[in-house]
Order: structure tokens, then sequence, then C-alpha cells
């Protein structure tokens, strides 16, 4: 469970998140759906205790979050970063060890790897290729596959679909899906609110800044609000 | 053209390439993590060269335990460096250009302190091999330069395997191109780049040691990391088989232009070639990601 509780978070003087407060229960699937600038990814950078907040508070199953960035994946929880960001000097192989840099159990690693390569069978056919020559569909698959290397118990996903055709987002949504299937919690940042919304238990908008709606899935799929400003559905 | 002249200043070549190989290697080392120049690794291959000097002097120990005793002082100091120096810098999340002033400010440090403490003189090392060269196929090879590619070879092969196939090696090379992710993977960059330093500072003691048996011990020997400057480059600043392959081919065209033109222009060579290759490829030789790294 990850609770944030009234957060603030600052740019030098430009505010980036106001108030923010909300809870991911376990095994949930919570979507975050806003505008370009809303303030997804200054979130999500905070979560993974990249940025600060100025005041409040953010809880990983109890436990408060870790100042340093590097404990994070240790109290269990994994971001896969807007834009992927993987290490293009790297091999697939060496981008999934990177992703369980923390584990010392070799052989649960060395299993860890062939799931994915089960899950990603793109990823197993190479894994000597460096990174940084995969598509961009085969690239968010690998940063999936590299969050997961982690054994994480809440996986933070920022903009997973984006810049990507439309059967790879498909396919993208699939993994979600699977993964929530197997009980992950999942924290979903996205533009693409009306896939995001169809999978999510619930979800929030965020608009500069601030949380200005929320719901279930379904709720905020049929909130005229939401339909005007995120599923280009036009006013009656 | 005699062959054994060739074969000579071939094995010159590789010795003095090995040489520039290693300095090159510890500062694209820390260029790929840290992305500034490091001007203070002059200063610490300087300070080698005296712990070789001193070990061999005060200490009487032979070549190969001096050799040692200078990787790991410098590494302890190499390491210090960064403590001292970067580190702060780095927590306050400064731009390069500061960390540059502060390696500039390092570096004069380091040289006047040795000025002010052991003087401005130069030292000579002891004889190391009696008979200093070995013939082979008629050609008098330096048993020195043999040496000291040998040990170029394997420093740099330990060090190859280590950065490439284990897991603290991937983390370095991870935390290299993108330092916030691999942070998210969990990888203490304090550690890391401290890691990185230390290795920096071993090859600094191998290579200071070696350039003061070839050319003495001096306090402002470090002029010489602009040659390790160069080899970086013209292999692809950031890039490891740039900086082996950078420092050879360097040492090599040097040791040619010496016997076969004239000394005088070896260095004029040595920024012509950067230059050319600047020209054809402005990424080096093996710089291939270097577009990639937005
Ligand atoms: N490093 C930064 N320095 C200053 N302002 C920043 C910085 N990063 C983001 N911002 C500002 O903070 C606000 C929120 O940005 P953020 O990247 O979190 O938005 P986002 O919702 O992720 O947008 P997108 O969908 O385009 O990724 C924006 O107004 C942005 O200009
Ligand atoms: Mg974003």
């Amino acid at each position: 469970m990850l609770k944030v509780n009234d957060i603030n978070v600052f740019y030098g003087r430009i505010q980036a998140l106001r108030d923010v407060s909300f809870e991911v229960p376990d095994n949930k699937t919570v979507s975050l759906v806003g505008a370009n600038g809303a303030g997804k990814s200054t979130l999500m950078m905070t979560l993974a205790g990249v940025l600060k907040s100025k005041t409040g508070s953010i809880e990983i199953n109890g436990e408060a979050l870790a100042k340093d960035a590097n404990h994070v994946l240790g109290q269990g929880m994994a971001l896969v970063p807007e834009r992927r960001r993987l290490y293009a000097n790297l091999t697939v192989y060496e981008n999934l060890l990177m992703g369980a840099h923390l584990r010392k159990d070799k052989d649960g690693i060395r299993s860890d790897i062939k799931k994915m390569e089960e899950m990603f069978p793109i990823l197993g056919e190479r894994k000597k290729q460096y990174a940084g020559t995969l598509s961009g569909g085969e690239q968010q698959m690998l940063a999936i596959a590299r969050g997961l290397m982690g054994r994480p118990k809440i996986l933070l996903m920022d903009e997973p679909s984006l810049g990507l055709a439309p059967i790879v987002i498909q396919q993208v949504f699939d993994i979600i899906g699977e993964l929530k299937k197997q009980g992950m919690t999942i924290l979903l940042a996205e533009q693409n609110a009306f896939k995001a919304l169809e999978i999510s238990d619930y979800a929030f908008v965020l608009e500069t800044g601030k949380i200005t709606l929320q719901g279930t899935g379904k709720e905020l799929l049929q909130d005229e609000r939401v339909q005007q400003a995120y599923l280009g559905v036009k006013a009656k | 053209m005699e062959l054994s002249l060739l074969f000579q200043t071939l094995i010159t070549g590789l010795a003095i390439g090995g040489i520039y190989s290693l300095m090159a290697v510890g500062y694209s080392l820390v260029f790929s993590i840290l992305n500034f120049s490091n001007f203070a690794y002059g200063g610490v291959i300087m300070l080698a060269s005296f712990a070789g000097y001193y070990a061999m002097t005060l200490l009487g120990a032979n070549v190969f335990v001096a050799l040692i005793i200078s990787m790991a002082a410098m590494a302890v100091v190499s390491l210090a460096t960064e403590r001292v120096a970067y580190s702060p810098l780095r927590k306050r999340n400064a731009p390069p250009m500061f960390f540059m002033i502060s390696a500039m400010g390092l570096s004069i440090f380091i040289e006047n302190l040795v000025y002010a403490t052991i003087g401005a003189h130069f030292y000579a090392y002891p004889i190391i091999f009696e008979e200093t060269t070995i013939n082979i196929f008629g050609a008098a090879l330096g048993k020195m330069d043999l040496f000291a590619i040998v040990f170029s070879i394997i420093a740099i092969a330990i060090m190859n395997y280590f950065i490439n196939k284990t897991r603290t090696g991937i983390a370095i090379r991870a935390a290299s191109y993108d330092s916030t992710v691999a942070t998210l993977n969990g990888v203490n960059l304090s550690v890391v780049i401290g890691l990185v330093f230390v290795i920096a500072g071993a090859f600094a003691g191998i290579s200071g040691m070696f350039l003061g048996i070839k050319y003495m011990a001096y306090p402002n020997m470090g002029w010489i990391t602009n040659k390790a400057y160069i080899a970086a480059v013209i292999g692809g600043l950031g890039s490891l088989p740039g900086a082996i392959y950078g420092g050879v081919i360097l040492g090599i065209v040097e040791a040619f232009v010496s016997v076969y033109i004239t000394s005088t222009y070896r260095d004029v060579f040595s920024f012509a070639i950067l230059i050319i290759i600047l020209l054809i490829r402005p990424a080096g030789l093996f710089g291939k990601y270097l577009e990639e790294k937005v």
C-alpha cells in the first residue's frame, strides 16, 4: 500500500505539485491522468525519492519513504521512468541485470530473466543487443522488464505508451493487465486516458499540480469533464 | 629500412602507448561518470612517479613491489581528491564547469605541494635491469619497455574484465550513462564514483611510475596528461576501448615519428592526428554512444 499525504513539490520557486494526497491500495491499479505539464512525472520522481516534497509524507506499507533514492527499490517500489531511459550503452541482458542490482540471489535472478523472456519474447532474441538499438516498442518492454527484475510489490509507470504505435500500445496495456492479474500494485501515469481508465480500479485527474477529480475508472470514463478534456469527446 | 629497427621502434611505441592507454583510461573513467575533465589527474600521476621513486630508494623495494605500493598509494590519493574536491560539488548538483575549476585548483595545489616539500629537482630511478636490452631477432629491445608492455596489458585486461563482466562494473557503466536511473536501480552513486577514482588512481600509480622510470620524477611532469587527453579524444571520450586503442595508436605514431622523422616534430604529429580524427570522426574512433547520450 502506497500512501501519499499532502505533498508539495517545487522546482526552485515554481510549484509543480500542490497538496497532493492519495492512496494506492494493495493489488489495485490506480491511474493518474493529466495533460502535458500537469505534474505526473514530478509526482513519479518524488515517489521514487529523486525529488523531495517540502511538506507531508509518503509511506510504503506503513514505512516512511527512504531519504535516499537508491533505497526506495529496497522498500519494494520500482519506477519505470518516462521515455524509458534505458542504458543505451548496455545490452538487453545487462539492462535486466541492472534492474536486479540489489538482489544477491543468483538463481532467482536467472529464473526471473527467463520469466521476462517468456513475458517479452522479443527480449530473449535480443539479449546481446545494445538497448540503444532496440525499437521504441522493444525499449518500452525492456524498461518494464527491468523494473520487474527488482521484484517490486508496487510498480510505478510513467507514460508507458508514450510515442508508441497503437498496436504496441495495446501490447503494453495487455502487459499491465497481466501484471494486475498477478496481483501487482500499480500506479500508472498516462495521457492515454481512455486505456488507462479502462484498466484502472481507481483514478485521479491531475491539473497544474492539483488533484481535481477522482473516482473509479468507470466513473471517470463517464464524467463529462473528463470526456471533454481527455477523451476527445465534444461538448453537447 | 631495417627490420630490426622497425621492430625496436614498435616495442618502444607499444610501451609508451601502454602508458598513455592507462592514463587515458583513468581519465576517461572519471570523465564518463562525472562529465568533466579531471585536470588534477596529472598531479596524481606525478605523485605516483615520486611514490615509486621513494618506494625503491627509501624502502629498497624492487620494481614490482614499488609498483604495487605506488598503485595502492595513488588509489588512496585519488579517492581523497574525489571526497575533498568533487564530492561536495556533486552533492550540490554543481555544473561541470565548477568541477573543472576545482580540479585546476587541486592540480596547482598538488604541484606546489611537491615544489615546497621535495623541491624542483629531477629524480632518476635506481637501475632496474643491469643489462638494459635483450636481443630478439637482431633487435635490441628495452627490458623496461617489455616489462611496461606486459604490466600494462595485464592491468588493462583485469580492468576490462571488471568493467565488462562483473555486476559492479556493469553498474559503473550504467551510472556513467544515466546516474539518476542507476540510483533508481539501487546503485549507491557515492560508492560507484569512489570506486572509479580508486581504479583511476591505481592506473595513475602504474603510468606515473613507468613515466618516472623513463623520464625521471619531477614536479611538473603532469603536463604529460595532455597526451592522455589526446589519446582519449582520438578513441572517443568516455569510451574505454577508445581510450585503450587511442593510447596505443598515439604511442606507436610518436615512436615512429621520433625514429624515422625527428623527435622535435613528435608532438606536432600527435596534435595533427587529433585534428584529423576530429575532422573525419568528431566522436572519435569508438565514440558511438556519444550521440545517443542526450
Ligand atoms: N527540472 C525542472 N525545472 C523546472 N520546472 C520543471 C522541471 N521539470 C518539470 N518542471 C515543470 O513542472 C511542471 C510539471 O512537469 P511534469 O514533467 O511533472 O509534467 P507531466 O505531467 O509529467 O507532463 P508530460 O505529460 O508532458 O510528461 C511543468 O510545468 C514543468 O514545466
Ligand atoms: Mg511526464
